[in-house]
């Protein structure tokens, strides 16, 4: 039984992998069985260790019968990252034995994420979590709009979950990435290439949200940016209903696109954001990002986005210039 | 410290520092731990020797612009810049939790005047959880702070008044590595009242993106922690030790890139009476605990009574 430190919040353990698979071009899907995981909300995160667990002793290994030791092997790989790497948490389930099932998507970008995508079924990985705060989920008359781009995408699959659960029905999904081959989901048929939402992207848990894909170089969906698939979608709702909630993630200019886009078409916004993490628990105070404060003489202050977020209300933030997203 | 009925302390592990008492010799390093309840649930404190707050300066400060962070190799660089609550806040909403916490609580204090420290030094004082004052004089990111932990006769100074003020909590000046002789300076903290000596603090590094050519961190530069400042760290421990902290009876608090039990038992080796767990912390945060458990059994397996009976056994012949 691994040792599992923690409170209802939050835990340290070191957890068996039970999948690790290729889900797109330089994606991996990653599925960790979690014993005494607390609750947890779509839009937080965990932080992974990205090396051996246990002692941080250096590693000796035999040299191999058939030549030279590679350098990609992972046991060389794993004397390299040093601070854990946070993940947004893609989906939760009821794992068999009582332990709940965590998915985490990743990017290979470097060291770190290297090594994960080498995990393999019954190796540990160590894992703290659940960290910040997740998405609000607002009132049963309003629509949802799960905006996602890229590696911003995982977090939106946990929230399709939870809508699902709770009988959510007027939730559309809009998916982008620069081409096919790096959306980091499972396409079920085609997506409209005109922009029209329709049911073709596996979500977890069963959930069946139409969803608009678009890719920056037309190879499946909308050619363009999410902001046009929002635009399309907006037009064709003609004003129905309350405004809607888009939930967005993504790569910090799709955010402030969003952010924008929707400050003028009148929707309200949240955005998960991303911050180069330390502690990923609110004491190291790296992780910074302006909020307006009106009762600071600047009118702003650091907020953290391991703790005050990741995910925030669009008119909490500014830039890092101090200037709101226009 | 608050008391608790649990388990009675390891006699291998208790450790006294110039009458500060730590149930282990195993403490969280000031500014990775924030000021308690972060880790809370994740690092027992029932078992930790003493934790160290972040720095707390008279006035608020808000800290650097990003990036303030930069993982490099076998290590990271900060550049934090201080931020914190500032003295007012500290009393009113973080000595509440630091009073129930069950390990001895060290609070570390930083300024840019004489002035700062000594208010906030006998500020803090008037609180009997606080066990001891960490003077912070060695943060290199904030100007006016390098002055004092690099000047011997206004490190004297700055101590000898901060601890004029100081009634009933124990004074701990943690040395800066960014001089050129670090005994010096421990003999002038010494020479002004220290009672303990912490050291290191980080050495001052630079990190470049060379897509932008930019520094990877707002502040330019910042602060070198980890791994790959152990050796440095432990030289630092045994030079203070050897030319000054050994004949004065000043015990040192040895800090620098502690991952494990055996890099721990290096830093008693060389002169330290305990260490501090820092920017390891985020690696796991149960390390603490784990090298404690790892020091107890290293005594025995040696046949000895305490922890204290490694202090300075380095043999250089």
């Amino acid at each position: 039984m691994p040792e599992v430190v923690g409170t209802e919040t939050r835990c340290a353990v070191d957890v068996p992998v039970l999948r690790c698979d290729p889900i797109c071009r330089d994606h991996v899907a990653i599925d960790l069985a979690v014993p005494g995981f607390p609750a947890s909300e779509p839009g937080q995160f965990v932080q992974l260790r990205c090396c051996e667990s246990g002692p941080t002793e250096p590693i000796e290994a035999d040299w191999p019968a058939d030549g030279f030791p590679s350098i990609s092997d992972r046991q060389f790989a794993s004397s390299q990252p040093f601070l854990r790497r946070p993940f947004s948490i893609a989906d939760r389930w009821q794992h068999s034995d009582g332990a709940a099932g965590l998915r985490i998507i990743s990017r290979t970008v470097g060291m770190g994420t290297r090594w994960l995508a080498h995990l393999r079924p019954t190796d540990t990985v160590n894992l703290t979590g659940p960290l910040g705060r997740g998405f609000a989920i607002p009132p049963p008359d309003v629509p949802l709009v799960l905006v996602g781009g890229g590696v911003g995408i995982p977090p939106l699959l946990y929230l399709a979950r939870r809508l699902h659960e709770a009988g959510r029905t007027d939730v559309t999904a809009i998916f982008g990435a620069a081409s096919r081959d790096l959306l980091p989901v499972r396409l079920s048929s085609e997506p409209a290439t005109d922009g029209t939402a329709r049911v073709c992207v596996d979500l977890p848990g069963a959930a069946r949200y139409p969803a608009i894909v678009t890719t920056d170089d037309g190879s499946a969906g909308l050619p363009g940016m999410v902001t046009a698939a929002l635009r399309a979608w907006h037009s064709r709702r003609a004003g129905r209903g309350a405004p809607a909630m888009v939930c967005a993630c993504g790569p910090q200019a799709m955010l402030w696109a969003v952010a924008q886009q929707t400050r003028q078409l009148g929707l309200r916004c949240q955005l998960c954001i991303e911050r180069v993490m330390g502690c990923g628990i609110g004491t190291c105070l790296s992780c910074v990002v302006r909020v307006r404060d009106a009762n600071q003489a600047a009118g702003w202050r650091w907020a953290l986005a391991c703790t005050d977020g990741p995910v925030f209300s669009r008119d909490e933030l500014l830039d890092d210039g101090g200037k709101a997203p226009a | 410290m608050a008391l608790t009925a649990d388990a009675p302390d390891d006699p291998r592990l208790v450790t006294n520092l110039a009458g500060l008492p730590l149930r282990t010799p195993v403490l969280t390093a000031s500014g990775t731990c924030g000021y308690g309840p972060e880790y809370a649930g994740l690092l027992d404190y029932r078992r930790l020797g003493g934790f160290t707050t972040k720095s707390v300066t008279r006035q608020e400060r808000t800290g650097n612009p990003p990036e303030r962070i930069v993982e490099v190799r076998a290590g990271l660089l900060n550049a934090i810049g201080l931020a914190n609550v500032g003295l007012e806040r500290f009393l009113a909403e973080k000595v509440p939790f630091l009073r129930t916490m069950p390990t001895t609580v060290l609070v570390n204090v930083a300024g840019h005047s004489t002035d700062d420290y000594v208010a906030v030094a006998a500020a803090l004082d008037e609180h009997p959880c606080v066990a001891a004052i960490e003077l912070n004089v060695s943060c290199p990111n904030v100007a006016d702070g390098l002055m004092f932990g690099t000047d011997p006769v206004l490190l004297r100074q700055v101590v000898a008044e901060v601890r004029q003020a100081l009634r009933r909590a124990r004074l701990v000046v943690k040395l800066s590595p960014n001089v050129t002789n670090i005994a010096d300076l421990a003999r002038a903290a010494i020479d002004g009242g220290a009672e303990v000596l912490s050291l290191i603090n980080t050495y001052v590094g630079l990190s470049v993106d060379v897509r932008t050519w930019c520094p990877h961190l707002g502040n330019v530069t910042g602060g070198l922690s980890g791994p790959a400042i152990k050796p440095l760290a432990l030289y630092n421990v045994h030079r203070v030790y050897r030319e000054v902290a050994r004949d004065a009876r000043v015990p040192i608090i040895g800090m620098g890139g502690i991952q494990n039990t055996n890099d721990a038992i290096e830093f008693f080796l060389a002169g330290a009476s305990a260490v501090a767990v820092g920017t390891a912390l985020f690696v796991d945060p149960t390390l603490p605990v784990k090298i404690a458990a790892g020091l107890a059994e290293y005594v025995t397996a040696r046949g000895l009574d305490n922890v204290a009976a490694l202090t300075g056994q380095l043999r250089t012949g």
